[in-house]
């Protein structure tokens, strides 16, 4: 049990110093690092609560992709620094609002009558959370499952519309046409009388 | 459960280690002549000219945006592979409908263009 | 042994005699991995020469057998160059991103039937989440080397590596379907029955080909190199290092190459089952000597994943670069489509109980 607690201690304290990070840290490339390392130590804790298919979906979802759209999008786009931190303070007010609600609600679950965390139940070592989600997922919440397909396929539209741009002078071979081509494609004869040299 | 993956945790950690301690020799083997020609960024043998770090065609983010849905249509197709055969035809249906909404937005994406590079 | 370990080790509290029981496992994994890189190197050169007609390495020990050594002893002694302007933490993690999950992997790998580091129940989905991390070394060496070159390789690297990691996730997803598990352990043990026959091969044999092609494409390797064309981008993401960071990514490479092969071993091909196990009677396999080489064995699992790093060697002997439209058309318009109607046959097939690899015993 020693350990558990140990470890839960050093990635809590990992979490929250690279959370920390990500809004401190001046280079943005280096925040979304530091979020990256956020994500991973989030896994560790949820990995410690058993939740072992949440954890490494994780990982696997917003390491292994988002964040990668992250980087992608940080280290391409000239992020002016000096202007977002100018609107620090106007949005300062907001900003605690939202925390303040937040943490509003952290406390209020927690706090409460502990009713939120009865539910947990301790299983054996070959019980497998995977299958334990895949028999309820597909079955008893089959409709909040295809509601989850089509908020997907909002997204992917949303995706194209936002960022296809088709630009019109790009130059790229069309291999099937060029070797379609046939003689008279590209020359032309030209029947004509000798002109005479002025 | 949690003890099957101390291994785990110890063995990303040799991983990180062996590259680090590699890294190392080479700093403690190799010589240290830096001059301004040699640390300079490659560029066929001209001054580098405009920085690095350009802008790049938006496609690349549109590939990126693809992936992470895509990605996470495989986050849900995990724990129905694995209880398929709990769940039977009812299950299979489920996962039918599921794919065929996404195939629409895969289809829309194949006909707006989304998927050519040129 | 491992009780003789511990016996030795007493005297130190039995939390750290478990620890460095694993370690002493890690090594045991890594080292032979290490030197299979090494010398995966020299046979690369070495068959890549033969199908070209050259000799390959001659010179350094018998027959050019010590090159791989001579190689990593130079890179040693090269001067590690950290490009001005570039960001020098950065520069240097990358290389360990790529290295630490390529190794990291096979904690779940089984190696035999009773072999294995890890026995976690979620193996499969460990692997495509570590591997995933991968993709990062490429993108940070690209982007803190402060380079044209390093920085355009890294792009299209990171976008063809992560184009195909959609067509390998859905392969995988047809494994899991075969087996229902996540476990390495019990997929292979899925595949026992009528020897080569029962191996997820078959069934699966348009996502095996795809996987197999989609893993070539991940590692980089040819005839998907857009990201290092010589003749465009010079290398590509790492065109920055030298020395040991360098020897860091070229071994990060050829430790992924040696890792999909076995993933493909495992889900495949039945790991460490023999070809003939439950095909010949039984006698055969108590004969000495001969019974146990023909019997499942971990040396059915080397000479599997030897057969695939030879495919990999041979593709690049025999393929001429893919353009880069075509590698995302490939990816996308092609390997996408099919995976997702496979699964959905496959569905079919595993519901009807197909035999033999599906009926319900």
């Amino acid at each position: 049990m020693g350990i558990e607690k140990f470890i839960f201690y050093i990635f809590s304290v990992l979490l929250i110093a690279s959370a920390s990070m990500v809004i401190t840290v001046r280079n943005p490339v280096k925040a979304a690092l530091f979020l990256v390392l956020a994500f991973f130590a989030s896994a560790v804790l949820w990995l410690l609560i058993k939740a072992e298919f949440l954890a490494i979906v994780l990982v696997l979802v917003y390491v292994g992709a988002v964040m990668v759209l992250f980087l992608f999008v940080v280290m391409m786009l000239d992020i002016n620094i000096e202007r977002m931190r100018a609107g620090f303070i106007r949005y300062l007010p907001l900003g605690i609002l939202v925390a303040l609600t937040m943490a509003g609600m952290l406390i209020w679950v927690v706090s409460g009558d502990g009713s939120a965390f009865n539910h947990s139940v301790l299983h054996g070592p070959s019980y497998s959370n995977t299958q334990a989600l895949g028999l309820v997922l597909y079955t008893n919440y089959v409709y909040p499952f295809e509601i989850a397909a089509v908020i997907l396929l909002v997204a992917i539209i949303a995706a194209i519309t936002l960022t296809l741009r088709r630009r019109p002078n790009t130059k790229h071979q069309k291999p099937a046409e060029q070797i379609a081509v046939k003689r008279h494609d590209r020359v032309r004869m030209v029947k004509m009388k000798a002109e005479e040299r002025k | 459960m949690l003890e099957n993956y101390l291994p785990v945790f110890i063995f990303i950690l040799v991983g990180v280690v062996v590259g680090g301690v590699m890294i190392t020799i080479g700093f403690m083997m190799g010589p240290h002549r830096p001059d301004d020609e040699k640390l300079s960024p490659y560029e066929c043998g001209f001054k580098a000219f405009e920085d690095a770090r350009m802008k790049f065609d938006v496609r690349y983010y549109l590939v990126a945006i693809l992936f992470i849905i895509f990605d996470l249509e495989i986050a849900f197709l995990f724990p129905w592979a694995v209880v398929l055969k709990e769940i039977g035809m009812f299950g299979y249906a489920a996962m039918v409908v599921f794919l065929g909404i996404l195939v629409v937005g895969f289809i829309y994406e194949w006909k707006k263009g989304g998927l050519e590079w040129e | 042994m491992i009780e003789w370990i511990t016996s030795l080790l007493s005297f130190l509290p039995s939390g750290w005699v478990t620890v460095i029981i694993i370690l002493i496992k890690i090594v045991v994994i890594v080292l032979p991995l290490m030197l299979a890189v090494a010398y995966l190197t020299y046979a690369e050169r070495k068959i890549i020469g033969a199908m070209q007609v050259r000799l390959g390495p001659t010179r350094v020990g018998w027959n050019g057998s010590l090159q791989p050594i001579a190689d990593a002893l130079k890179l040693m002694f090269k001067e590690i160059i950290i490009p001005a302007k570039a960001s020098k933490f950065l520069f240097l993690l990358a290389p360990l991103l790529l290295i630490g999950p390529a190794l990291a992997a096979w904690a779940v790998i089984p190696f035999d039937a009773q072999m294995v580091l890890a026995n976690v129940n979620a193996g499969l989905l460990y692997v495509l989440a570590i591997t995933s991390i991968g993709v990062y070394g490429v993108i940070i060496a690209g982007w803190a080397s402060n380079s044209k070159y390093a920085l355009l390789g890294a792009m299209r690297s990171a976008a063809q590596i992560v184009s195909y990691e959609i067509a390998m996730g859905f392969a995988l997803v047809g494994v899991l379907m075969a087996a229902g598990s996540l476990n390495f352990g019990d997929i292979v043990r899925g595949q026992e029955g009528y020897g080569f026959v029962s191996w997820y091969m078959w069934p699966l044999l348009p996502l095996f080909v795809i996987y197999f092609i989609s893993g070539v494409a991940e590692t980089n390797r040819a005839p998907f190199d857009m990201a290092e064309g010589e003749s465009e981008i010079v290398a590509g993401f790492h065109v920055e290092y030298s020395g040991m960071p360098f020897a860091v990514f070229f071994l990060a490479e050829y430790a992924n190459m040696i890792l999909i092969s076995a993933l493909a071993s495992v889900m495949f091909l039945g790991g460490w089952l023999s070809p003939l196990a439950g095909l010949l009677p039984d006698s055969v396999f108590e004969i000495p000597l001969l019974g146990p080489l023909l019997g499942s064995g971990i040396h059915w699992f080397f000479i599997k994943i030897a057969v695939f790093l030879f495919f990999f060697l041979w593709f690049r002997a025999t393929f001429p670069r893919y353009r880069y439209d075509q590698i995302m058309r490939l990816g996308w318009k092609v390997f996408i489509p099919i995976t997702i109607v496979w699964l959905l046959v496959l569905g079919i097939a595993i519901l009807a109980g197909l035999p033999p690899w599906f009926s319900a015993a």
